[in-house]
């Protein structure tokens, strides 16, 4: 997909991240994209700073009879379910940004990819839902992932070096996104291993002679 | 985060504890953004008391225009508050005013209800745990006239965009159903918010003073 397509579709991202419409993956992949990218970072302060001016604005509607003594009670009752929400950051995964260290399995450990072709392996995220599939690729330097065409609109972002497809060329923290049914055959830059984290709203389509045969085996 | 300014503006909020809250103004802290520190730090009921009789019913009402139902818009809120109350010691103003950090809160909590059945795993991301490094060079200062700006070109909106605006907030059975009734794909509605939040990023870029 071409840059200005996939900005259109990077802002409409971003806009369901702030209001809170994302499955959780997608949820994800815009945490660590704008933690990694200055300028949608200042677009999601922009759209929290424009959530708050909206709440502040709106016509007090009150709540009902005793609400403020009922809250008051539940505090006094001290108990907090949220605090025994685990929220510790796993010690593994330093090389991850943040927000996706706690959902992946180590990066270092070769156990946790599995060989999928020349310089190919995939570590699948699961994300406790039932939406589409999220995988971590590691391709190594020159090497590509076989043409294949989408079932279901797929998500992509750079975690490190880089790649180039037929429709550019992707960074470190840069999005490539592909519409249902959009080819493409990605080719790791040659100055080192490119790692991605792409989210799939539906299964991928291996399409080049040898992604056919991928495809009878990954059936 | 520079954890010395914080220190410094606690204790300037120390010196003028007993006049109320709005004697902060040197500091740029609005009534709210002081009143919030006041609850993180002394625990104190009586502002909590006052920030929950400004924010709860707002909220309601912001929630009630975004898509949620009476019960669900009620539940969120107070859900909200006891998060405000619990947190309110990692509240951070040099990141977020008041409303922001009480809107992003709530935005956590709608997301909760939304994906109760279908979320066994937190979101680890959640701004409440991580003050995130968003901009390095951020200070109260830049926040405070960031979110001013906002609040005055929000003002001066036409009726129409302003709607247009606040759909960007709207959960995703609410677009589905203005994309029904004005017999507009999805797609086509989405791409309008889309252009409507980009014009408002022009006029922030445009507005002086």
């Amino acid at each position: 997909m071409n840059k200005q397509n996939t900005l259109t579709l990077v802002e409409t991202l971003l806009i369901d991240y702030a209001n809170g419409t994302l499955p959780l993956a997608l949820e994800v992949l815009v945490e660590t994209h704008i933690s990694m990218n200055p300028v949608s970072a200042r677009s999601i302060r922009m759209l929290l700073q424009l959530g708050g001016a909206l709440l502040e604005n709106s016509e007090p509607i009150s709540l009902s009879e005793g609400s403020f003594e009922k809250l008051m009670a539940e505090i006094d009752s001290g108990f907090d379910k949220d605090r025994e929400i685990n929220n510790n950051v796993s010690n593994d995964n330093k090389l991850l940004p943040l927000p996706l260290r706690n959902y992946a399995q180590d990066i270092d450990s070769p156990k946790s990819w599995k060989r999928i072709g020349i310089g190919l392996s995939e570590q699948a995220i699961n994300f406790g839902d039932d939406f589409g599939s999220t995988k971590l690729y590691k391709i190594s330097p020159g090497c590509s992932v076989p043409s294949h065409s989408h079932d279901g609109n797929e998500v992509t972002l750079v975690l490190s070096g880089g790649f180039t497809d037929e429709y550019g060329t992707y960074g470190p923290g840069d999005i490539s996104i592909q519409e249902t049914g959009a080819v493409h055959k990605p080719v790791a830059d040659e100055d080192g291993e490119c790692i991605v984290l792409a989210v799939n709203e539906g299964p991928i389509v291996l399409t080049g002679p040898v992604g056919r045969l991928l495809n009878m085996l990954i059936k | 985060m520079n954890f010395r300014v914080v220190e410094e503006l606690i204790s300037s909020l120390d010196m003028s504890m007993g006049s109320g809250f709005s004697n902060d103004n040197q500091n740029n802290l609005s009534e709210w953004d002081s009143c919030l520190l006041k609850i993180g730090k002394y625990r104190d009921k009586s502002a909590f008391k006052s920030l929950y009789e400004h924010f709860a019913p707002r909220l309601k009402s912001f929630l009630l225009r975004i898509g949620s139902d009476e019960s669900a818009a009620e539940e969120i809120c107070q859900e909200t508050m006891i998060m405000v109350w619990r947190r309110a010691e990692t509240y951070n103003p040099e990141s977020a005013g008041a409303s922001t950090w009480i809107f992003t809160i709530a935005r956590n909590k709608r997301i909760d209800k939304l994906r109760k059945d279908s979320r066994p795993l937190p979101n680890f991301n959640d701004p409440l745990f991580y003050q995130k490094p968003i901009d390095k060079s951020d200070d109260i200062l830049q926040r405070t006239e960031e979110e001013k700006k906002i609040k005055n070109v929000l003002k001066n909106l036409p009726p129409e965009q302003a709607k247009l605006i606040l759909s960007a907030y709207y959960d995703d059975k609410s677009h589905r159903k203005i994309a029904e009734e004005t017999n507009l794909p999805l797609g086509t509605v989405k791409s309008r918010i889309r252009l409507a939040i980009n014009r408002l990023r022009t006029q922030l870029e445009d507005f002086e003073g």
